[in-house]
């Protein structure tokens, strides 16, 4: 099933590192282009319609034998940027072509689970299907809180995030959640087109403390909630814009100007790590890091930006299989 | 209001005059860039008048309208003097 694209990377990051990947599906087709309808916006109209409808009222184990049985589909249309994706993993992995398959093949169900569980938290009763089944760190979070200049929990795009974040929420730790808006999915025709104010809105909804990084009032939010003492999850992971750095062996674009808030604000920033479902997550938090204090942005970001890619990074090395971008091209 | 709209120039690195340009029209297009341009003017803002924004004004409409920037930062300049006359120490 297709997933929601919530963050962009640059479209051919293969071709600027001069890796011999084989080509993603990451071409731009002008609307009038699109086919009518294609797998993935059939699988779209299932999600968004009959599944969404009963998951409202099915238990989650039924939800979750609907994504074992449409698993095959999802990854027979996935076929191409899974590819792409295997050839990527093997060499940022350092693993097998076999296991890089696995891995990318895992990536993409564990993807999807992550897009039921959206369903799941559109129920006025998400509470009760969040099963945390470790917290660790969290003396490093709340003498982060004590600071009281806010914290940033650092992360990448993991699928237990949003479910997490919900659970953090419940135990009054509400973490304000970045993202960009979605740009086409590239698998989708002009059916699938019709669905995403649907999708956008059920996005919304399942998280509801969230913010666009397109918003103009975007950054101002962000420190209101530090000011506040509150906290706000950045994932760093998948932007398309920004400063050049290197990440998973190719080249990335990093939005930097994100950072711009961590500097001005004086906040704490604190590893995050968020692994499973819904039925099962775990959230780790690691100790505050020491940021280097800097009174210009490209100080700041030199000092700064490699060591926090460097915590995603290995992040997603240590559980390549819950992170989400793998298949996003 | 000359004085806010130097701070925005110098923190957003524009190569204007003062007079020049549409305030609003320009934070507009900064913000529709990149809204940390918006932070960076309200922490130069803060940085030059010596006050802190409260909460609640940290909104992008309270932030272009020049007149109603203008009229919040006198008020707080003026309450952080006041509160400097009353306690020196």
């Amino acid at each position: 099933m297709a997933k929601y694209r919530d963050i962009t990377v640059t479209d051919s990051p293969p071709e600027a590192s001069g890796a011999a990947l084989p080509r993603s599906n990451a071409t731009s087709t002008p609307p009038a282009a699109l086919p009518l309808v294609t797998l993935n916006d059939l699988l779209w109209l299932l999600y968004l319609y009959p599944i969404r409808l009963l998951a409202s009222v099915l238990p989650r184990w039924f939800l979750y034998a609907i994504g074992k049985l449409s698993d095959p589909i999802a990854q027979f249309e996935a076929r191409r940027p899974k590819a792409w994706a295997a050839a990527w993993i093997e060499k940022a992995c350092r693993t097998t072509p076999a296991q890089a398959r696995r891995i990318s093949s895992q990536s993409l169900s564990n993807t999807m689970f992550r897009t039921l569980d959206g369903l799941l938290l559109l129920r006025p009763s998400y509470c009760k299907m969040l099963r945390c089944t470790g917290l660790d760190g969290i003396e490093h979070l709340e003498s982060a809180i004590g600071r009281g200049k806010g914290v940033v929990l650092l992360t990448g795009h993991f699928c237990a995030n949003r479910v997490a974040l919900r659970y953090l929420a419940s135990q009054g730790h509400a973490a304000l959640s970045v993202h960009g808006r979605q740009p086409r999915n590239r698998a989708q025709g002009r059916l699938g087109k019709l669905f995403d104010p649907l999708s956008t809105q059920l996005l919304e909804r399942a998280n509801p403390d969230q913010i666009y990084i397109q918003n103009p009032d975007c950054s101002l939010t962000i420190l209101r909630r530090l000011r506040a003492g509150g906290l706000v999850a950045l994932q760093i992971d998948g932007h398309r814009w920004g400063t050049g750095q290197v990440f998973l062996g190719l080249p990335w674009g990093i939005r930097s100007g994100i950072f711009e808030i961590v500097r001005l604000s004086d906040c704490a920033v604190v590893p995050m790590l968020c692994l499973g479902r819904s039925s099962g997550f775990r959230i780790r938090f690691d100790p505050m890091l020491d940021i280097q204090r800097a009174s210009s942005r490209e100080t700041f970001m030199s000092a700064n930006l490699p060591r926090f890619l460097g915590i995603v990074e290995k992040q997603i090395l240590e559980n390549p299989t819950e992170w989400r971008l793998w298949n996003h091209w | 209001m000359a004085r806010i709209r130097r701070v925005f120039i110098d923190s957003l690195h524009l190569n204007l005059g003062e007079e020049d340009f549409s305030f609003e029209t320009k934070l507009d297009e900064s913000a529709g860039l990149d809204s940390v341009a918006v932070l960076e003017f309200v922490t130069a803002l803060e940085r030059e008048f010596g006050i802190t924004f409260e909460p609640e004004m940290l909104t992008i409409n309270v932030v272009r309208d020049l007149q109603a920037l203008t009229a919040y930062v006198d008020r707080r300049t003026a309450r952080r003097e006041r509160a400097a006359e009353e306690d020196p120490a």
